[in-house]
């Protein structure tokens, strides 16, 4: 067993630095350099103000039964021109209703939210000509047509002209590493060749805003690596982006601010490092194992020192992060908890954006 | 704000791609219509023989049940489709209006159903030796585009139910064969019971089924439901109503999707597969 002090931060940061995708190299020419502040009186490009959604479920056919579910209770934020900001929460804690609100396609049940100056409720085509929705994962692609025909259709639902669309899908395709697939039905591509063709859908209007919906969820590291380093340069490229996304190392590295919500309330608002300040009393004891069971992180969150406990038990190891005030001093504790496990490495780490996002949403 | 026009080519045109990357789309549209006009005009033969009326409606009937059943079929389907494909939501995002999409594809499952009718023609003209004169060609492929329309405007109004209800394939699969059969497709409504003839004449493919049995036939014109009327102005009039009702069709519609998307954005309807 060995005690490791380590203090750096997630070396993610650097390896996004070094990896910026090569594609990056293509020119994107028709990208606004900075976001234009279409009748913004605050300045703002979104503001969200006390977004309320409640929605009605009704079960059964004679006996109608209607239930009241709330996706979101009180959600209030901006964000600025050429801000990436980061909304970060649980599955379930109102993410994707704040999105769908902010892109028109929810009404809230209360509140107000405007999107570069325009009402989300009542200017709803003139917020959707100039914003970009990517919603993660494999679907909401063609996959029976190419790259060319999704894009070219999009460009027609977004009422991009003849003239520019030829030129626009031609630089996106380049700047997304499609161009030699560009007319190969989109079914035979890859995980990440189909993310990277949801972000040129995403950029095919030249949208001033782009809300992106868990861009790197299910994709291999090196693949979201490409996508985060994508993001980077959109950002780079004067584009407000609004990210919601489970990896808080994700967040940390791309966001200029985060907003923490739980169960359809943001419970923290901050910068990444504003937000660590939560936890900087604390420490983070990681332990690896082998014969790790839920019994023993129970008896873990029963523990009074302990903050909270997240647990990752695979089959082979199992890695417990356990945020505490009490830092080296609970290790013997931790070693009584697992006596009849086996412990292969405890190291005590400085609290990340992970713990930080751990302890208010345990609060 | 896109342009109407083009949003509907496109979505045409991207429907079209579709149907050619996946033909097995085009078996049951085929093959059951082609077996329907079979079974029919071996019994209208049987009964009056191959010179009578009976086998062009037969014909036309059996052309007209691939236009229709398709539509209504293909309407509801291209969104159930949307909604698998996780497109949906993408679609309606986008600052087009949703109506002018699916009109796009509803015109592209209407125009595969004319491809079935033009396959039974030929089969019932050189399988069956029905003899099948086109007396006014023009007016016959004016009556037949504009029937093609109808029939597109009426699954625009039933494609709105898609858009909320996973249940509204039931509700199209139920209506398919009683419109088929009131429309007067395969039969006279003059044989159909009275009270459905209220019902035949609110459907615009009811007034495009005569107008095309009018343009292919000058000695039918005496015997369509609108008596005591010369040809010309039976199919002026066939195709005045057909017009006006195709025209409230696409009014109605339009409510119905203003109301659905609404509906969808209060209620969070939208994607449920």
């Amino acid at each position: 067993m060995a005690v490791n002090e380590r203090t750096s931060e997630a070396s993610f940061k650097e390896s996004v630095g070094l990896c910026v995708c090569s594609n990056l190299k293509y020119g994107l020419n028709f990208m606004n350099e900075l976001g234009s502040q279409d009748g913004s009186s605050s300045g703002k490009a979104i503001v969200a103000e006390h977004l309320c959604k409640t929605f009605e479920i009704t079960k059964g056919m004679l006996r109608r039964k209607k239930t009241q579910v709330v996706a979101l209770k009180d959600v209030s934020f901006e964000v600025d021109y050429g801000e990436l900001f980061g909304l970060v929460g649980p599955n379930g804690a109102g993410k994707t209703t704040t999105i769908k609100i902010l892109t028109t396609m929810l009404i809230p049940t209360s509140g107000r939210a405007t999107v570069l100056g325009y009402d989300s409720r009542k200017d709803v085509t003139k917020i959707r000509e100039k914003i970009g929705i990517v919603l993660g994962g494999e679907r909401g692609l063609y996959t029976r047509v190419s790259a060319v025909d999704n894009l070219r259709y999009f460009a027609d639902l977004y009422g991009v002209p003849r003239n520019i669309q030829d030129k626009r899908i031609k630089e996106l395709l380049e700047f997304m590493g499609l161009s030699d697939k560009a007319h190969v039905r989109v079914e035979t591509y890859s995980k990440g060749m189909k993310q990277r063709l949801h972000l040129a859908r995403g950029l095919i209007n030249d949208p001033e805003i782009i809300f992106l919906d868990e861009p790197t969820v299910g994709l291999d590291p090196e693949i979201a690596i490409e996508t985060r380093s994508m993001i980077k340069g959109l950002v780079e490229k004067g584009k407000t982006i609004l990210l919601t996304t489970h990896y808080m190392f994700e967040a940390d590295a791309l966001c200029k601010r985060v907003a923490i919500i739980r169960n359809g309330d943001v419970v923290a608002l901050d910068t990444p490092s504003g937000l660590k300040r939560y936890v900087m009393e604390t420490s983070v004891v990681e332990v690896e194992g082998f014969g790790i069971t839920e019994k023993e992180v129970a008896r873990f969150r029963e523990m009074k020192d302990i903050i909270s406990v997240s647990a990752e038990l695979g089959e082979n190891k199992q890695v417990l992060k356990i945020q505490t005030p009490k830092g080296s001093e609970i290790i013997s504790e931790v070693q009584e908890v697992l006596k009849d496990s086996h412990i292969y490495d405890i190291k005590i780490k400085e609290p990340t954006l992970e713990d930080a996002y751990l302890k208010l949403v345990a609060t | 704000m896109p342009n109407t026009l083009r949003v509907i080519y496109s979505a045409f045109r991207m429907a079209m791609l579709y149907w050619m990357a996946d033909p097995q789309w085009i078996i049951p549209n085929v093959i059951a219509p082609f077996v329907f006009t079979a079974v029919a005009f071996t019994l209208f033969n049987a009964y009056e023989g191959s010179s009578g009326p009976f086998g062009l409606y037969a014909v036309l009937g059996g052309g007209m049940m691939g236009m229709w059943g398709n539509t209504i079929y293909s309407s509801g389907f291209a969104i159930s489709f949307e909604k698998w494909q996780g497109t949906l939501e993408e679609v309606m995002a986008a600052p087009s209006k949703f109506i002018h999409v699916i009109a796009g594809r509803s015109i592209s499952n209407a125009l595969f159903g004319l491809i079935n009718m033009v396959a039974v023609f030929i089969v019932g003209i050189f399988v069956f030796k029905i003899s099948l004169g086109i007396y006014d060609p023009i007016l016959f492929t004016i009556s037949l585009l504009l029937t093609l329309l109808s029939v597109s405007a009426l699954g625009l109004i039933f494609a709105s139910a898609f858009v909320l209800s996973r249940s509204a394939q039931t509700l199209t699969n139920g209506l398919e064969t009683p419109l088929y059969i009131i429309s007067g497709s395969m039969f006279p409504i003059a044989l159909l019971p009275f009270w459905s003839h209220p019902l035949a004449y609110i459907l615009g493919p009811t007034w495009g089924i005569d107008a095309i049995r009018l343009t292919t036939s000058q000695q039918y014109a005496s015997q369509t439901f609108w008596t005591g009327m010369g040809t010309n102005s039976a199919l002026f009039l066939d195709l005045t109503v057909m017009i006006l009702i195709t025209a409230a069709y696409a009014a109605i519609a339009t409510v119905l999707f203003k109301m659905v998307e609404t509906r969808a954005r209060t209620m969070g309807t939208l994607v449920e597969a």
